[in-house]
């Protein structure tokens, strides 16, 4: 048996490419000096990649704890630029302190005091270490600002598909060929029994036509304009069930102007006449309620009916996909089926 | 000439207004009354025995699929529905016709064109069976053979054959004498289909079917046939 060590890309660039570096500083070093020892070059070899990766290590520690990767462009190089001088400034330290040691116990040259020693080297370690700490600090913040970009376009291009899904089955919803021919053979009959009536059906059958032919840009509106869909819907079926659909809807005036997804009532209402009013011989009432809790605003759609389990059809599942994304997870979506044959749902909404 | 007796099945009022107003031109009809769910047209198609059902699919609690199956009899049908998605299925089940609403008036008088053809021939009792996701009218009189198969009555004719959850013992009570006969424990024969009988060794009696069957009595019933036939 083999354990695979899986080791993270971050952690094979660092090696990899302090090894690199380290070796060659050998190369360049033992060119230029007389005499080579395996020891020293080992020696050299293992505190240069230690030292450095430790010395970035801490920077990432550092820039994940306070959260760089969130930031944008701007606000990221405000950061880095004098990051990039303080680590070169610990760069310096640390290789200045490193080399000092070295010289004392390899070459016992003439011991010089380690500020002289600084003083000497410090300006030409600084430089190289500013340009080294300059490069890794790019690379690591550039990577992972290409990365988070990534991430984003493709959530977006997510969220605009799934809204397009979405606009696409309202419109089959709204144009729901059942609902659709329903109306308009209703209308039919109404024209004889009850002009009035089936001139108001008109309005409002064209009204919801408008809205799911042309408004399929507008992702949110305001809970009074869905409010107001919902009652011309509702007015138009009742038309048809006649006293088999009764209806209340009890909203708080003060959520009037809140923004929430388009047609989410509206599918709820939908689904709640198709599977609970329809399928009843006596109907019943569907309640609509909006009301702000805590940090909620909740909105519920009640009817009689019995809640099959399992299955979304694909007005809930869109739905639920477009709260995920919209609120990015701070939106719930619950249905559920209540005592004496209720079936509840509920749409929770962050009210800021 | 005998009006033709309607029912008009519908859970919505207008729609039921509807029918009723397309209705108006032809005076040969006689509503004879509308129910808003398959319960309610159940019943008075059981009391009022109609023609012919103008019956919505999509209803309340049963469908009119639901309705057609619990009938022991099924008049004729004119489908109507807003769905599109139930109109292949009312093919299969070879109604008389069916009609999308709203209905233009003059698919509707092709419908009735079409009822009158029908119901000039001879009206078979005929009942509405669900098979394998398949629907079919089947009329009494091309049923050759019924076989007991543990809770269910399997119906043979044409080429084919469906399931009717059933016993044989119910079944017989239900059926038409002159038609069907009981030979043995497990199947019941059309009369109309018998091609031969033949005696066995021992009293008994084979029947060969028009269509191949062939079927041995049992010793009791043997004897009954028997005297069937000679009469």
């Amino acid at each position: 048996m083999n354990p695979k060590i899986n080791i993270s890309l971050y952690w094979k660039c660092q090696l990899i490419g302090w090894s690199v570096a380290a070796l060659y500083w050998e190369y360049r070093g033992f060119t230029l000096s007389t005499h080579f020892s395996w020891l020293l070059a080992a020696l050299q070899f293992i505190s240069d990649v230690v030292i450095y990766v430790l010395l970035t290590h801490a920077y990432r520690n550092f820039a994940l704890k306070h959260n760089f990767q969130n930031l944008n462009l701007g606000n990221l190089l405000k950061r880095i630029i004098p990051g990039a001088v303080v680590m070169g400034f610990a760069y310096t330290l640390a290789t200045t302190v490193k080399l000092y040691l070295f010289q004392l116990w390899f070459f016992q040259s003439p011991v010089q005091p380690y500020a002289a020693f600084f003083k000497q080297n410090a300006e030409a370690i600084f430089i190289g270490g500013t340009r080294l700490m300059s490069i890794w600090l790019l690379a690591y913040h550039m990577y992972h600002y290409a990365q988070r970009e990534i991430r984003t376009s493709r959530e977006n291009a997510r969220l605009a598909i799934i809204t397009r899904e979405a606009q696409l089955s309202n419109l089959s919803a709204q144009l729901n060929p059942h609902f659709l021919f329903n109306s308009l053979n209703n209308i039919k009959a109404l024209v004889i029994d009850n002009p009035k009536s089936a001139r108001r059906a008109i309005d409002l059958l064209s009204d919801l036509l408008r809205t799911s032919l042309y408004n399929g840009e507008v992702m949110q509106i305001s809970l009074q304009d869905e409010i107001n869909l919902v009652k011309d819907y509702l007015e138009l079926e009742k038309l048809r069930f006649e006293e088999r659909l009764q209806f209340d809807i009890k909203v708080d005036d003060s959520l009037d102007a809140m923004q929430i997804p388009r047609l989410s009532i509206q599918t709820l209402v939908e689904n709640a006449i198709k599977h609970g009013i329809a399928k009843r011989k006596d109907g019943g009432v569907i309640t609509i309620c909006a009301a702000k809790t805590g940090g909620l605003v909740k909105i519920t759609v009640q009817n009689p009916g019995i809640l099959k389990a399992g299955d979304d059809g694909v007005g809930l599942k869109n739905l639920r996909e477009r709260l995920a994304l919209e609120y990015k997870g701070r939106a719930t979506f619950d249905i559920t089926g209540e005592l004496h044959d209720i079936v509840l749902a509920t749409i929770s909404i962050p009210s800021a | 000439m005998k009006k033709l007796r309607v029912l008009i099945i519908d859970d919505e009022r207008n729609a039921r207004e509807e029918i009723k107003l397309l209705l108006k031109s032809y005076p040969d009809i006689e509503i004879i009354g509308e129910a808003k769910n398959a319960d309610d047209a159940k019943e008075q198609i059981e009391i009022k025995k109609p023609d012919l059902l103008f019956l919505d699919i999509q209803m309340p609690e049963k469908t009119g699929f639901d309705l057609l199956e619990s009938l022991d009899n099924v008049p004729q049908v004119i489908f109507t529905t807003a769905y599109d998605q139930y109109a292949v299925k009312a093919f299969e089940v070879s109604a008389i016709d069916y009609l999308m609403k709203p209905i233009r008036e003059e698919r509707f008088a092709k419908a009735m064109e079409q009822l009158k053809v029908k119901s000039t021939k001879e009206k078979d009792d005929r009942i509405f069976v669900k098979d394998r996701q398949q629907y079919h009218f089947i009329s009494w009189n091309k049923v050759h053979l019924i076989e007991s198969m543990d809770n269910y009555a399997r119906l043979f004719f044409d080429d084919k054959n469906v399931f009717l959850k059933t016993s044989l013992n119910l079944l017989e009570q239900k059926l038409d004498e002159v038609l069907f006969f009981r030979v043995n424990r497990a199947q019941i024969i059309n009369l109309n289909y018998i091609d031969k009988i033949i005696p066995l060794p021992g009293g008994k009696l084979k029947v060969l079917l028009k269509t191949g069957d062939a079927i041995e009595a049992s010793d009791r019933q043997s004897v009954k046939l028997k005297k069937l036939v000679k009469t």
